[in-house]
């Protein structure tokens, strides 16, 4: 067994460093692949981890007409109040509304308006989070009703965004891992090829076919593995360079399962791709 | 040792490579296969080696049927089955030695193994000095000892040789001659498939003569017989 190993590995690094070019080719492309898959994969972790949090405090805001009568305003106010999809509700007049403004925008932008240019709001916070639609589409056409706005909307604008790009990484990925197993799958032709006299003479002598086969499976798996840890560095540093907002960063726990993901795919390719060039070229 | 019982092998094109052959080689046998190019001799030893199968009849070595040997345990097969080509065979970047080494090597023969029996083994071809030698740099003659060094270092039952003296000048047909002869003494079936009438007359050991796929000829003690080219 010990005689074997050490065949086996001999064999594999001579296989590799005889088609180093090659070897680095593929090793490159796994590693550019599954750095896109480890990225989807943090984004898609962001984001769902950001809509939590965004949920957690969502606020409907009904905007009333400046023009509304306080007959409207109260109408409103009472309808809100018994309505059971509203845990409960505040009211902003003007001022209030105005203060609130001046807060969120800088000066240039506000001295053109002034309190008696807002409109009043109810702040109100639904009973269920996920309701915060029916709310808005509930109160949107009542009279006096400017328009009501829940952060709901943007949310999902938000993960329909995140979600097209992601798709995007994936089939990018995807394309990627096929070339990445194909090149693999070439490298160990060529090693095939490279080796067919030794091959020959080892069938001859009586060595068992897994005996032949174990140094090009061993080959693609290594060349994955490199792959796959460059990715790997490439993801962790994305997760460390480049900090998200509190919503967005995630903890190491996500980072290492990603990681994870991202070394499991490139073994797997590797293997998978030297399993098919021994099928069709290694004939023992 | 070896039994043919009603061996037929017709190729996929149609031409029959072998007919109806009924034989037994003893163990410890001598045996010269000839005939003309395209009679069966290297489908016969190919037939031995389980490179192929048989279309009828069954082949026994050393009492079982190869043809029921399930895929995997043909290396194993293999591993009592010594052969020796015209062209050596020879890897090119491996040394005298590593080149022995290898056959031993690769059916996982401990290091230990390989480092009593290689050099015995050189020995015994005459060519301990150029064990570190490269294939390109010895005779084609030391060439063909490399390669029955090879063949006989996991001491086979059965030695097959494929026209072995094909590339080589009388002299050194010689040497590989009396080399296969004295493996022979040692118990080990030896067939060899030639063309080379001399060798045979002088010989005088059993030989079978095959013409078209058909065994013609069984003869103890035997001569090559015909003329080269005319075919009968």
């Amino acid at each position: 067994m010990r005689v074997y190993f050490r065949y086996a590995f001999r064999e594999t690094l001579s296989n590799l460093w005889r088609n180093r070019m090659m070897t680095l080719a593929a090793v490159l492309t796994v590693a550019v692949s599954l750095s896109l898959v480890g990225s989807a994969l943090l984004l898609k972790q962001s984001a769902a981890q950001a809509s939590v949090a965004w949920q957690t405090g969502t606020r409907v805001t009904v905007w009333m007409s400046p023009t509304a009568s306080q007959g409207e305003v109260d109408a409103v106010r009472t309808q809100l109040a018994n309505s059971p999809l509203v845990h409960r509700c505040v009211f902003f007049d003007q001022a209030r509304d105005y203060k609130e403004f001046l807060a969120s925008l800088p000066p240039s932008e506000t001295n053109v308006l002034t309190a008696a240019d807002m409109p009043t709001s109810f702040r109100c916070e639904p009973t269920i989070p996920a309701d915060a639609f029916i709310v808005e589409s509930t109160f949107k056409n009542q009279p006096g009703v400017y328009a009501v706005t829940a952060p709901e909307q943007q949310i999902r604008q938000m993960n329909h965004a995140i979600r097209i790009l992601q798709i995007v990484f994936l089939a990018l990925a995807g394309v990627l891992l096929m070339s990445a197993t194909v090149l693999i799958l070439n490298t160990i032709r060529m090693a095939i090829f490279a080796r067919r006299r030794e091959v020959s003479v080892m069938k001859l002598v009586g060595a068992t076919n897994w005996f032949i086969r174990i140094p090009f499976i061993t080959e693609g798996f290594i060349q994955g593995l490199l792959g796959s840890l460059v990715a790997a560095l490439a993801v962790t540093a994305l997760h460390t360079w480049y900090p998200l907002h509190n919503e967005f960063a995630l903890n190491n726990v996500a980072l290492l399962g990603t990681n994870a993901v991202v070394i499991g795919v490139g073994v797997l390719i590797g293997s998978v791709g030297s399993a098919i060039a021994i099928r069709r070229f290694l004939d023992v | 040792m070896i039994r043919f019982e009603n061996v037929g092998k017709t190729y996929p094109n149609g031409t029959p490579a072998l007919k109806d052959i009924n034989l037994d080689i003893e163990k410890g046998e001598f045996v010269f296969l000839v005939g003309a190019s395209g009679s069966g001799k290297t489908t016969f030893l190919r037939l031995l080696l389980r490179e192929e199968l048989p279309d009828s009849g069954r082949i026994l070595e050393a009492g079982r049927d190869i043809g029921e040997l399930p895929k995997w345990r043909v290396p194993y097969l293999r591993r009592n089955i010594g052969c020796v080509f015209q062209d050596f065979r020879l890897l090119p970047t491996k040394t005298v030695y590593e080149n022995v080494a290898f056959a031993l090597e690769v059916i996982g023969r401990p290091r230990s193994t390989v480092e009593s029996q290689v050099p015995q083994i050189l020995e015994l071809v005459g060519l301990s000095d150029k064990s570190n030698n490269l294939p390109s740099e010895l005779s084609s003659g030391e060439q063909q000892r490399v390669a029955v060094a090879r063949a006989f270092v996991n001491r086979p039952l059965i030695l097959l040789a494929d026209e072995p003296t094909g590339n080589l000048d009388p002299a050194n047909s010689e040497i590989i001659m009396s080399l296969l002869e004295r493996i022979n003494r040692t118990g080990t079936t030896v067939v060899m498939a030639t063309h080379d009438k001399a060798l045979v007359d002088r010989m005088r050991r059993r030989v079978i003569v095959l013409d078209k796929g058909e065994m013609v000829r069984d003869q103890v003690r035997g001569v090559y017989g015909f003329d080269e080219g005319a075919n009968r």
